[in-house]
């Protein structure tokens, strides 16, 4: 055995030389991890990064930081996809609608884990090493790193759990938004920190000219593709060429971006958000060729997130700093979030669950991190990596199930469903007429007249004196008695039913039965149990009506949430 | 559609048969084997089921036993007469039964069934007709007259 797992290792480890095994190892043991949690009823999000955990440096180190650097680009490329997919979800009505309580909301979360990050880490700081200086520029630095929130791991519950309501499109339009603040703040606790260090320093107005470019080629380079992209794909019907054109774009996007130092995220957003909003109708289509390409693409991007966190550089002094850091975060973002929908007269759901879904924290933080190692060489930078890099851990873990809790309880769970998922999720028994009238087969034709007259349905079971189902009564068959209405009293149910051509039990799948409905090109589906006894009835355009009447039902429910 | 295409001497008899059973049998006897209807047994079966569901007897003497069978493209009407009277038909007037008709029609074809049924129903409407029917010695008369009658 234990010669086994050496030699299987040993193929293992040749395996970064092909890239091809690799994303296959990841993306495949990735999506089995997603999907044992979510049988786990945990986000499936936490199961791709606790494979990655174990896969990589954390673990057994499979994923090196090799590898790591390697696959680096699909990272890009991931977050690319997840920023166009939220602008695509953005409208300007929303934000018209919204543009209040997302502003109010945005700024106070922000500033209030910037707040309370950097004054407990400023005390802390001071306590641990005795100078103001350095822990107040420590302090601030971190403190700006913690009012990014990631939207990767968020938007993937939502997503997953099918989720629609104003906490939904809160929580999507802030941590969408609260990048461009939270650079705007690192921006200028940067600025004091240099001055506070010593350092010779760019300046103020440097820095945010530096943040202005950063922020407005990204959009102005989204817009100009998304213009383009919608132009060329005008003109198409063919999905195939659609999805090509849509993922080409988005990939010279994201790789212009890089080239250009500018956001990335944010730049993908606003191409989605122009598409979505320039061509409604239209690019509906767009995204939803592209949202069916993203699933590896995320599977593989967690998977890498959880590899690169690394748990043996967490020291003691690290785990104070993380712990506070955690504290004050959550703390600022809690008071924040609350205070903002409760000035903007948010409705109940966002002001009690908002908190809740403002935990997450990824690339942007991780980024900001590296930043700060970098321009404050030692010990500053060394501390604020290892700590961010500690606590995102954390909150990778944490957040999304929080999230979970927080639209749950907010009652927006399976409201953003389709037609075709609310078939995939119904059975039998969910869409069949129990209270459907029986037949008899010796009823007469006057009986049966009587019946339909009182009943909108088109379709009758006929029962034999056992119950058991003999055959269906059609209103086209008892139209057709018309021709001999002078034998209404003589002709029964018996002599004008028709076959059955296919039946189910209650446990059939919707999906099934609407295939055999087309298969057979019949209107009606007995449901029968185990004996051939007649439980119910469903009709084909009956059928069509329930899921539009149930859609039509979700989609208020997310409505009257707005107005709580 | 035209009962003179379909209701054919040779399916026409005067029954000696007294009792329903033995009646109907005595019809379902002139049909041949093979053919449209391969299982007679089974064509015996469906009809014996239906008249167990609820007699036919329709009153004013007349009997429409009747089936939809599997593998008949071509409606059958046998036609039987009983000068005597068939007293155990079960009619809803409780009266004896002196015109039988049996219908044997395809599974699908329900629209044809429900307009020879009613076709028949009208055309032995008038008591004149009934009776003219039911004094007829010949069988091969039956057939000509039910089918003259059309055209009158």
């Amino acid at each position: 055995m234990s010669r086994f797992i050496t030699e299987v290792m040993h193929i293992l480890n040749q395996a970064d030389l092909n890239v091809i095994l690799l994303l296959g190892i990841i993306v495949f043991f990735g999506t089995f991890g997603g999907r044992l949690f979510q049988v786990l009823k945990i986000p499936q999000v936490v199961g791709y990064i606790t494979v990655g955990i174990i896969l990589g440096l954390s673990g057994i180190r499979f994923i090196n930081l090799s590898i790591l650097n390697a696959l680096q680009p699909f990272n890009a490329f991931a977050l690319g996809l997840i920023g166009f997919m939220i602008g695509g979800e953005l409208e300007i009505s929303t934000l018209r609608k919204f543009g209040k309580q997302f502003t109010y909301i945005l700024l106070m979360e922000s500033l209030g884990a910037f707040f309370f990050v950097s004054l407990f880490i400023s005390i802390l700081g001071y306590i641990l090493y005795g100078n103001l200086p350095f822990a107040v520029s420590l302090g601030l630095l971190m403190g700006a790193i913690a009012s990014a929130t990631a939207p990767a791991a968020t938007t993937d519950v939502l997503w997953e759990n099918k989720t629609k309501g104003p906490l939904t499109t809160t929580v999507l339009g802030i941590v969408a938004m609260d990048d461009g603040v939270a650079l705007l703040l690192f921006a200028f606790a940067s600025s004091i920190a240099s001055s506070l260090l010593g350092k010779t320093d760019a300046g103020v107005v440097l820095s945010i000219l530096r943040l202005v470019y950063e922020i407005g080629v990204a959009v102005l380079l989204g817009v100009l593709i998304g213009f383009i992209l919608n132009k060329i794909i005008r003109n198409f019907n063919d999905e195939d060429k659609i999805l090509a054109f849509s993922l080409g774009a988005l990939l010279l996007l994201i790789g212009l971006a890089q080239v250009l130092e500018v956001d990335m995220i944010l730049g993908a957003m606003s191409m989605g958000f122009y598409i979505s909003n320039y061509a409604p109708k239209r690019s509906e289509e767009t995204f939803n060729l592209v949202g069916k390409f993203t699933p590896p693409i995320y599977v593989l991007f967690f998977v890498l997130v959880g590899a690169k966190l690394n748990i043996a550089n967490i020291s003691i002094i690290v785990g104070i700093l993380a712990v506070v850091f955690l504290f004050g975060r959550l703390l600022g973002k809690a008071l924040g979030a609350t205070l903002g929908a409760s000035l903007s007269k948010a409705p109940l759901g966002v002001r009690k669950y908002l908190p809740f879904c403002l935990l997450s924290q990824a690339g942007v933080a991780i980024g900001l991190s590296i930043v700060a190692g970098q321009t404050f060489k030692g010990s500053v930078g060394d501390v604020i990596i290892m700590v961010v890099t500690t606590t995102t851990f954390v909150v990778q873990i944490a957040g999304p199930p929080f999230v979970k809790y927080a639209v749950t309880k907010a009652g927006e769970v399976g409201l953003n469903i389709t037609e075709e998922d609310l078939i995939k999720k119904s059975k039998a028994d969910d869409i069949a007429d129990r209270s459907i009238p029986h037949i008899r087969e010796t009823d007469n034709i006057t009986k049966i007249l009587n019946l339909f007259s009182e009943r909108d349905n088109f379709y009758y079971p006929v029962v034999d004196k056992d119950e058991k189902l003999v055959g269906i009564v059609s209103i086209d068959h008892l139209k057709d008695t018309f021709i001999a209405s002078e034998l209404s009293d003589y002709l029964l149910a018996y002599d004008i039913m028709e076959p059955v051509i296919c039946t189910c039990t209650p446990d059939t799948e919707a999906t099934e039965i609407r295939n055999d409905l087309k298969r057979f090109d019949i209107q009606s589906m007995p449901m029968v149990d185990k004996e051939g006894r007649v439980l119910g009835m469903i009709e084909n355009r009956g059928l069509q009506q329930l899921f539009s009447r149930r859609i039509a039902q979700l989609q208020m429910k997310a409505k009257t949430l707005e107005d709580s | 559609m035209n009962l003179k295409d379909i209701i054919k001497p040779e399916h026409c008899i005067i029954l000696t048969s007294r009792t329903k059973t033995e009646a109907l049998l005595e019809l379902i006897d002139l049909v041949k084997s093979g053919g449209e209807i391969s299982d007679i047994e089974d064509l015996k079966k469906e009809i014996f089921f239906r008249e167990q569901l609820m007699s036919t007897g329709i009153g004013q003497g007349i009997g429409i036993p009747h089936v939809r069978f599997e593998g008949v493209q071509h409606p059958v009407i046998l036609v039987g007469i009983s000068p005597e009277g068939i007293a155990d038909y079960g009619s809803m007037d409780e009266k004896p039964v002196n015109i039988v008709f049996l219908f044997i029609v395809g599974k699908e074809q329900h629209k044809e069934y429900l307009r020879l049924l009613s076709l028949i129903s009208s055309r032995v409407k008038d008591e004149n007709f009934r009776n003219i029917l039911i004094k007829t010695e010949e069988s091969s008369e039956i057939a000509r007259l039910l089918s003259d009658g059309e055209t009158r």
